[in-house]
């Protein structure tokens, strides 16, 4: 794979991502995921030791607001895919294959 | 099915990082033996869309929704040994910056949907593969083992549940049942979107099938997936 297409799959693949978070963001928000409710319903109760800066992918504040929960989605993908970068470039000095 | 703090005890929690901790070993050095410049791009990418599509929860029976992992593709596409680490970044920046997952469960929850949600996913679709030497064959395998991978992923899920006595109250058969019966349902989903993925893959990019799997030398040549349909 030449650079130049490197680079083009990684656009596409980040342009599609935001597709996906725009989606997640204003259609298919809602979450109420089957583990949760099961668990609800046995009783089973959480007890979080760390308190993460943007609960359930809401700044504080701004729950609810589509335009600033696209915008978390938005930067996040983008960190998933520098921390993915860097990992895997650390993990392959200077190879070619 | 990201597991939060205090669900587990914390003995299950400590089990589940140790067998882990095993496979992240094994990940890691096969990942520095074997991950080449070309893969590095794709398996950014195919992990930051995977981040990106699990935001998208779809609507599924009695009013619960559900989100494609991602696992199984990764797996497919990349490796299990580079599917675990991708889908561990995946893991580790929702539980830090969403909460979505615990930071004590974080080992069950790699376990989970990282190890048996992307291992189980590449063994089936390879045996199915290699049985079938044929683009069905490799569709069918893509199919099932997202969709037993999902299963085995929640019946682990209920396994650590049911073993955890003093937070969770209720034995191992129902909460094994209960999180078998419903992903059973949302197994089929990842099946349906893994296959067409693939299938799409197949028919557009097969260069990226193609390239070396970052997978267990036991399995033998590694990119037998993308082998098995060559020239089809």
């Amino acid at each position: 794979m030449t650079m130049a297409a490197a680079r083009r799959m990684v656009l596409v693949g980040v342009a599609v991502s935001l597709v996906f978070v725009a989606v997640g963001s204003i259609w298919l928000s809602l979450s109420a995921e089957t583990f949760d409710e099961i668990a609800e319903l046995f009783g089973a109760s959480e007890s979080p030791v760390w308190a993460a800066p943007i609960p359930d992918y809401e700044i504080p504040g701004l729950e609810g607001n589509i335009q600033a929960n696209m915008a978390v989605g938005a930067l996040f993908t983008l960190v998933v895919l520098a921390v993915t970068f860097g990992v895997a470039r650390m993990l392959t000095p200077s190879r070619r294959d | 099915m990201h597991i939060p703090d205090g669900f587990l005890d914390l003995w299950i929690c400590a089990v589940m990082f140790l067998l882990t901790a095993i496979f992240w070993i094994f990940a890691f050095r096969g990942a520095r033996e074997r991950l080449g410049d070309k893969q590095v791009p794709l398996m950014g990418t195919l992990t930051a869309m995977f981040f990106a599509a699990q935001m998208m929860n779809y609507p599924i029976i009695g009013g619960t929704t559900a989100h494609l992992l991602g696992g199984p593709v990764l797996a497919i596409v990349l490796g299990p040994y580079a599917g675990l680490i991708s889908m561990t970044i995946i893991l580790l920046i929702q539980a830090l910056f969403f909460g979505d997952g615990g930071i004590t469960t974080f080992g069950a929850n790699v376990w989970n949907m990282g190890v048996v949600g992307v291992f189980v996913p590449y063994l089936v679709c390879l045996a199915a593969a290699r049985a079938a030497k044929s683009r069905t064959g490799l569709l069918i395998g893509a199919f099932l083992g997202a969709f037993i991978g999902d299963l085995l992923a929640a019946i682990c899920a209920g396994l650590e549940l049911g073993l955890s006595t003093l937070s969770f109250p209720y034995s191992v058969s129902i909460a094994v049942t209960a999180m078998a019966i419903h992903h059973s349902v949302i197994g089929i989903g990842e099946g349906v979107v893994t296959a067409t993925i693939v299938g799409i893959l197949l028919k557009t990019r097969p260069d990226l099938l193609q390239m070396p799997k970052i997978a267990p030398r036991w399995l033998g040549e590694p990119r037998v997936v993308a082998a098995e349909v060559r020239g089809q």
